[in-house]
Order: C-alpha cells, then sequence, then structure tokens
C-alpha cells in the first residue's frame, strides 16, 4: 500500500531549483533512502515533507490524506536531525517527555512511556543529564527515543550518521536498522553514503540536481544502475569503452579491444546496435583465475599493480589499453599474482551493464 | 629564519612564548584597573579630609560607619540599584523582539542593514544623544505637545528631570549593547531546535515559549548583566536627565569629590558601587548556571 506519496513536488528558491518534479511512493513500513551528492535536494524532499518547507508546486499525501498545507505540528512526523537538535536547557528526561506533555497526556502516563523509551534505545539511567553530558551516539539515542516515544506516522532522519565517528557510524547503523524494523515504523533516510544506503535500505532512490534518476533495491541499485552517474557513485565501478555489436533482448555483445565480451542492458534499446556503449562490471565481480571453463570470453591483461588489503587484495590490470581494477578475495586456493603478469580477465556474462 | 626558530633561538620554549604575548595585557589591565581599584580601596579606609588626596598610613572605618548610619545614602543605595533593575527589565523587553526579528533576518543585505541601524545609535556621544532625547521629552517637548494636543493631559507630564526621564535616557543609552548580545545568541541557537520541537507537535508560539527563549537565556542573562552594570554605574545620564535631582550613588560620588572634595569618602561609596556590581555578577552566574543546563 502507498503510504507516502509526491506528486509532481518541485521547491524553487528564488531562481535556483532544489527540486524538479519528483515522483515518490513509499510503502507502509519501508525503509527508503534517498541518495545523491551534497546540494542534490535530498534535505530540502525531506523538510517538505516534515512541513518545514512548502513545495513550490505538487501535493504530498500520507496515508491518503493531502498534507501539503499543513504546518509541522499537524504532521504525526518524526523527525531526527544531523546535529540530534537535543534541547540545550532540558534533561534527557524532558527531552523524550516534549512532545507527550505537548500532548497533554497526564503526568504518569509520560514518565511510564519516557522509562520505556529509554530502555528501548539503551539509556536508561540517563535522565537526568544534559545535551553536554552526552557522547555523539548518545545524543543519537536521546533524538530518536524522543521522536519514537509519540509514535509518529513517519521517520524521517537526515544523515543522522555523518557527525559520529567511523566505528560509531557503523554500529549505529545496524542499531538504527533493527530498531526500524522492530518498530515497523515507514523511514525515510537521507544520506549521500551510499555503504549506509545499501546496508540499511528497502528501496533507495538516487538523486541529483534535484532529480530521481533511479528508484530500486539495493541490489537493483548496484546490480543494475540506470546511468554511467549513479555506477560511479554507488560503489567502485570499472567502465570499459567498446562497441555494441548485436542485441538480443536484453543481451548485448560487445567488443572489447577485438574481444567480444556480453553485458545487460540497462533498458531494452536495441538501436544501440553498432555504437559506442560503455561496459560497467564491478571489481569484485571479475574473475583472474580460471575456475569454470563456460566462462568465456576472456580478455588477456597484465598486471601493473597490485594493493594488499589484508581481507582482499586488489589488482589493476592493463587491458590493451584500458585499465580494471579487481578485488580477490585473499584465501590459500586462489594463487598470489606478481607483478607484470599476464592473467586472463573475465566474469560471468550478467555481471556486466552495458550502458549507452 | 622563521617565527619558530627565532623563538627557539632565543631560548624560548612555544609555551613561554605565548605566556610573552600575554604580558601587555596583563600590563594594561594591572596599570589601569587593578592599581587604580587598589588606590581607591585604600583612599576608603583613609580618615575624609577636605582637599586631602593622597594616601596617608592612618586607617579607619569612619566612613564605611558614616554611609551605612545616614538614610540618604541608603535611599541612594536602593535607588541605584532600583534604577539599574528597572532598565535591565526594560530594556530587555524592548530588545528582545528587535533582536529576534534582526537574528530571523535570513538575507544577508537586510541583516546588515537592521545591524548598521542599531549600531548607528551608538555613533553619537552620549551626551548629544541626551540633548536629543530632551527636545523630546522636555516639558514643551514633542510628546508633551503630542498628549496636549490630543487632549490626554491638561498640563505638561513631567518626563524629564526625575527618575522616569533617568529611566528613559538609560534605556535608550542600554538598548544597543542588549540587542547585539541578544542577536549573537539568537542566531547562535540552531534552527533545528526550533523544527524539532515543531514536529513534536508544538505551534509556533509553544515553540518560542519551551524552546527557542529558554535556549536563548544564556544571553538575556549576560545581556541584563551587561545592562544591569552600565546603568548603575552611569554618571552622566542621571546627572542630565535627572538634572541631579535623582540622586543615585555616582551623583553622590560627584559631589563627594568634586564638590566637598572629600575624596575619601567618595571613594567608599564607589567601593559600594562596585561590590553591588560584583554581587549581582555573582547572582547572574549563578542564575545562569541552574538556567542552562549548567551552560552559562
Ligand atoms: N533556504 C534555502 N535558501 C536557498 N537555497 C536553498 C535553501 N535550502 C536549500 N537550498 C539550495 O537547494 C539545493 C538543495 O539543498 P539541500 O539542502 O536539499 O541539499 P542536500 O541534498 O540535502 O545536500 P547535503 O548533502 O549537502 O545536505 C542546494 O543547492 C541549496 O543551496
Ligand atoms: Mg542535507
Amino acid at each position: 500500500m502507498v503510504y507516502v506519496e509526491f506528486s509532481t513536488i518541485s521547491k524553487h528558491f528564488g531562481t535556483s531549483v532544489a527540486v524538479a518534479d519528483l515522483d515518490l511512493q513509499i510503502e507502509q513500513g519501508e525503509f527508503f533512502s534517498l541518495l545523491g551528492p551534497s546540494g542534490c535536494g535530498k534535505s530540502t524532499t525531506l523538510r517538505m515533507l516534515a512541513g518545514f518547507v512548502k513545495p513550490t508546486t505538487g501535493q504530498i499525501r500520507v496515508n491518503g490524506r493531502n498534507v501539503t498545507a499543513l504546518p509541522p505540528e499537524a504532521r504525526d512526523i518524526g523527525i531526527v536531525f544531523q546535529n540530534y537538535a537535543i534541547f540545550p536547557h532540558m534533561t534527557v528526561f524532558d527531552n523524550i517527555a516534549f512532545g507527550l506533555v505537548e500532548r497533554k497526556l497526564p503526568r504518569v502516563e509520560i514518565k511510564q512511556k519516557v522509562d520505556s523509551a529509554l530502555a528501548e534505545v539503551g539509556m536508561t539511567g540517563f535522565e537526568d543529564r544534559y545535551e553536554r553530558e552526552l557522547s555523539g551516539g548518545q545524543k543519537q539515542r536521546v533524538a530518536l527515543a524522543r521522536v519514537l516515544v509519540i509514535e509518529p506516522e513517519i521517520l524521517l532522519l537526515d544523515e543522522p550518521l555523518s557527525a559520529l565517528d567511523k566505528k560509531m557510524r557503523e554500529e549505529m547503523k545496524y542499531w538504527i536498522k533493527n530498531i526500524q524494523k522492530s518498530v515497523g515504523i515507514t523511514t525515510i533516510y537521507v544520506t549521500h553514503d551510499q555503504s549506509e544506503a545499501l546496508t540499511m535500505s528497502d528501496r533507495i532512490a538516487v538523486m541529483d540536481q534535484g532529480r530521481v534518476l533511479q528508484i530500486g533495491t539495493p541490489v537493483e541499485i548496484y546490480e543494475q544502475p540506470a546511468s554511467r552517474f549513479i555506477a560511479e557513485f554507488i560503489g567502485e565501478s570499472n567502465l570499459l569503452d567498446g562497441t555494441a555489436l548485436d542485441v538480443h533482448g536484453a543481451v548485448c555483445s560487445i567488443d572489447i579491444d577485438g574481444t567480444t565480451v556480453t553485458g545487460r542492458l540497462t533498458q531494452n534499446n536495441a538501436a544501440i546496435k553498432g555504437q559506442a556503449v560503455t561496459l560497467l562490471v564491478r571489481p569484485e565481480m571479475i574473475r583472474l583465475h580460471s575456475l569454470d571453463a563456460s566462462e568465456k570470453p576472456k580478455l588477456n591483461g597484465t598486471v601493473r599493480e597490485i594493493i594488499y588489503q589484508g581481507s582482499v587484495v586488489r589488482y589493476r590490470i592493463q587491458i590493451g589499453h584500458q585499465h580494471v581494477m579487481v578485488e580477490v578475495a585473499n584465501r590459500p586456493d586462489l594463487a598470489r599474482l606478481d607483478l607484470d603478469d599476464d592473467v586472463e580477465v573475465y566474469w560471468n556474462a550478467d555481471s556486466g551493464v552495458a550502458m549507452p | 629564519m622563521t617565527k619558530a626558530t627565532a623563538v627557539r633561538a632565543s631560548g624560548l620554549s612555544q609555551h613561554q612564548f605565548k605566556w610573552l604575548l600575554v604580558v601587555p595585557l596583563v600590563a594594561f589591565f594591572v596599570l589601569f584597573f587593578v592599581i587604580p581599584v587598589g588606590l581607591l580601596f585604600a583612599t576608603s579606609f583613609n580618615p575624609a579630609k577636605v582637599g586631602q588626596v593622597a594616601l596617608v598610613s592612618d586607617l579607619t572605618f569612619d566612613n564605611y560607619i558614616r554611609f551605612f548610619s545616614r538614610s540618604n545614602y541608603l535611599i541612594a543605595a536602593g535607588r541605584s540599584i532600583l534604577l539599574a533593575s528597572i532598565v535591565s527589565v526594560i530594556t530587555l523587553i524592548v530588545a528582545y523582539p528587535m533582536a529576534f526579528v534582526i537574528a530571523k533576518t535570513e538575507n544577508p543585505a537586510r541583516n546588515t542593514f537592521l545591524l548598521i541601524l542599531v549600531l548607528a545609535s551608538m555613533q553619537l556621544d552620549m551626551v548629544i544623544r541626551l540633548y536629543g532625547m530632551m527636545v523630546i521629552l522636555g516639558d514643551n517637548g514633542l510628546i508633551n505637545q503630542i498628549l496636549q494636543s490630543m487632549g490626554l493631559t491638561d498640563g505638561p507630564v513631567a518626563l524629564m528631570y526625575n527618575f522616569r526621564g533617568v529611566v528613559f535616557g538609560l534605556v535608550q543609552f542600554a538598548l544597543p549593547f542588549m540587542i547585539l548580545t541578544l542577536v549573537g545568541v539568537i542566531m547562535g541557537i540552531p534552527p533545528s531546535l526550533e523544527e524539532a520541537a515543531r514536529s513534536l507537535g508544538a505551534s509556533r508560539r509553544r515553540a518560542f515559549m519551551r524552546v527557542t527563549l529558554p535556549a536563548s537565556m544564556p544571553g538575556i542573562l549576560s545581556g541584563s548583566l551587561l545592562v544591569f552594570a552600565l546603568s548603575i554605574s552611569s554618571y552622566i545620564v542621571p546627572a542630565l536627565m535627572g538634572g541631579f535631582r535623582v540622586g543615585v550613588l555616582p551623583i553622590h560620588i560627584y559631589q563627594q569629590v568634586a564638590e566637598s572634595a572629600r575624596f575619601q569618602f567618595g571613594a567608599t561609596i564607589a567601593v559600594i558601587l562596585f561590590l553591588i556590581s560584583a554581587t549581582a555578577v555573582a547572582v547572574y552566574l549563578k542564575l545562569g548556571k541552574r538556567s542552562s543546563g549548567g551552560l552559562a
């Protein structure tokens, strides 16, 4: 069931366009991410849903109700900010109780709800602390508790992990996802970090310059990126230039320096035949050691650089005048290569994505 | 040779060098604050002798006993405290909305223009500004003419040469200080605080009352303290706007020193004035700790 719906939403600031003709449909209970580079309009989109920014055109519906003109306090939406926005003059308890006080709940009930919210985020015993007495991760937990305690219809998170250090970020990623799952709340998550989006999301909308470029599951976005921009923005990619030889449905055979390889087309496009195409292959999809003779054809290459990273070894392989990065698991059954070794490079037929 | 190597060559560590930088400031502070105030303090314990300025070794509490046994001095002290408190409150009430508007004006050109307006009123010397106010507040001044032509009052209302006039003068004097202090603090409050409050269910008004206003409390306190200190120590405003008829402590100090030439008793009043200000600072610091979760 569609729960949140943006219809031809756009937002102009003066002459600059922050969001253009946005159409989004988000399901109930879904963890939906808006992913894109800085300034692409993610926050503006989120803030229009929260009611802090009035859209220039279009309509936003939540659960069938048109909320476009409603003030934030009438929307029943919880938002966690990048800086957490913990009220500095209130204790942790009063922060979490804020929304309940506004809802005029009886004292006893407030105490009960705040206590269980504190327990849920693992902050029992911190109720008398002030913001400045909390670490980044603890502020995050308080901010989330303050929002969840009012049981909003939708949870919005605007880059909630970017103020934390790397280790904390990894930890909070799974923690937030687990809480979201157990509460079952419809969640929209804004980030410019592709690994956060891939790890946590049910679906991702990739944005650039105020527009949505592709919407899909993490697997779809990673493995079938709709454009070169998306491929390069999400994960690491090898992009090989070639010429399209033949197209059969969604499969395209491509000539790369005299060797024919195949790739999947992102959209059925027979007209591509005979034209220059780019073939995308992820570094970890490429193999250098023959395990299965059926994985043909092969490209011939030479090892030009070896980067040892512990759990994986990365090789830069020269193929004709092009280069690819290859990531190989550091396992005893996979022989180590040396500089200037000649190797055969190949991948599963559907690991290559052909793009115009 | 770079600065760092020059420092090392002269046998100073980085740490010592930093202290060296503070020396001029400390010297200035000692020379122009600690020594004069110390002398003043010492002088207040000398017997009051007309025309005597230099310190003598003869120490006595007579001046303090005189101050605390004469009701007119105690009343003056009370009047000074009352005046500074009233001015602080009025200035705060007038300044807060103005500061709020300036802080929330996002357009940089408009924001700068408003700040310049505030600063412009500080450009002129206080005396000139006070003469300007006399034109408005005097018995034949603008306000009285308007009141009478509207038939609201029969005769002129005394707006000057009384307590009220001094309050007017001090508020106008203190307003820019309060506004600038508040603008800084309000601008430093992240907008996300108010937004968080709004989406937690607070109306615009409730969000202001429960979040923005308390979050600006450090500015309210330090602004009020500043205005209190400025008002209680002001001589020129009570002199001109009160016409020497509003006897606050600085007026008494002036009379003792310049008219009666009893330097020692003037010093005593000054010390007491200083102690009142210091007490105010202590009280505000304590309030500040409580109101901002220990922030201030
Ligand atoms: N209040 C505003 N006034 C003018 N322009 C704005 C305003 N808010 C956003 N913009 C502009 O709109 C565009 C999109 O901004 P937005 O904050 O939505 O980007 P974002 O994707 O969240 O970026 P980031 O990852 O840096 O947070 C930017 O070009 C920004 O400069
Ligand atoms: Mg943003």
